[in-house]
């Protein structure tokens, strides 16, 4: 199961590392605008075609890349209604302060529990392995502290009944 | 700046295509029982672009070269032999594959991506997201 994960990482990575070559363009359609193509999706010829990388039927991620931006989209594991609410609580918390992650979506697109939009302008002020480094050790760590809350759930309530029972 | 897309022309009409396919599917199932596994991808990824758009015989494209990648079990041997013409090509399917969300076929085309690109390299990657006309 780890070597999947690392798989499915190290594929996200060599994808975002070629898919991320982003320049700034301004709107072809309204004069003095410079808006993220990738959101708009007006023109065909600054798009470039969607990828979707499946892990399993229940993970997934969508990267969207365009002349200026690029969106990426992921789809996290929830196995029970419990973890379907943590995540919930957890990603809405993070997305609810996406101005101090500069990269992060406000809202998620469509089917998909988190979504980030990286610009050209990001790029410039960013390097671009280190956002691609930010992207993958995120994923790698949101698998993590959901089963470990879930644990302490778990490990809280055995507890308890052990202590009711006896 | 507006770049102009071509036109597509349909070279050959969809029963054509798809009667070279099923040929291509025997031939590639002959060459899976004899275990040949390399030649049979390659009989598999043959006679591409098929110039057409039709989603029936991209599809049943895609099952011969499905069968072929999953049958695959030794990857070392694979690209050693495989020509640098297939990658291209093999990469597109490995995104196909990867889209499908078949937790099996996903654990097979992760363990070819990471292969094929340290092969290929990044630019394989780019060209199979930039093609947008010989879509598989």
């Amino acid at each position: 199961m780890a070597n999947s994960l690392r798989l499915y990482l190290t594929c996200i990575r060599n994808t975002l590392e070629a898919a991320m070559c982003l320049q700034n363009f301004p709107c072809q359609e309204v004069e003095r605008h410079n808006k993220p193509e990738v959101e708009l999706k007006t023109s065909p010829e600054l798009l470039l075609k969607p990828i979707l990388i499946c892990r399993n039927e229940a993970e997934k991620c969508l990267i969207e890349t365009s002349i200026n931006s690029l969106r990426i989209s992921l789809k996290v594991k929830q196995a029970d209604e419990l973890e379907n609410i943590l995540t919930k609580k957890f990603l809405r918390f993070l997305s609810m302060r996406a101005e101090a992650f500069q990269v992060l979506r406000r809202k998620p697109v469509q089917g998909y529990d988190l979504s980030f939009l990286i610009t050209n302008y990001h790029c410039e002020e960013m390097q671009k392995h280190k956002l691609i480094d930010f992207i993958v050790q995120f994923m790698e760590a949101s698998f993590h502290p959901l089963h470990l809350v879930l644990w302490s759930v778990v490990n809280y309530f055995k507890y308890y009944a052990f202590l009711w029972t006896y | 700046m507006m770049v102009v897309t071509d036109d597509f022309v349909e070279a050959d009409n969809a029963e054509a295509i798809i009667s070279r396919i099923e040929h291509k599917s025997r031939k590639t199932e002959s060459l899976l029982k004899q275990s040949k596994l390399v030649e049979a991808l390659k009989t598999a990824l043959e006679g591409w672009p098929p110039n057409t758009r039709d989603e029936r015989c991209k599809s049943a494209n895609w099952i011969v070269v499905h069968r072929a990648i999953m049958a695959m079990k030794d990857l070392d041997a694979l690209f050693s032999s495989l020509d640098p013409e297939y990658y291209n090509i093999l990469m597109k399917y490995l995104y196909r594959g990867l889209s499908t969300g078949d937790r099996p076929t996903c654990d097979q085309c992760l363990r070819i991506h990471e292969r094929l690109t340290e092969r290929a390299g990044l630019g394989c990657i780019l060209r199979s997201l930039a093609d947008t006309t010989n879509t598989v």
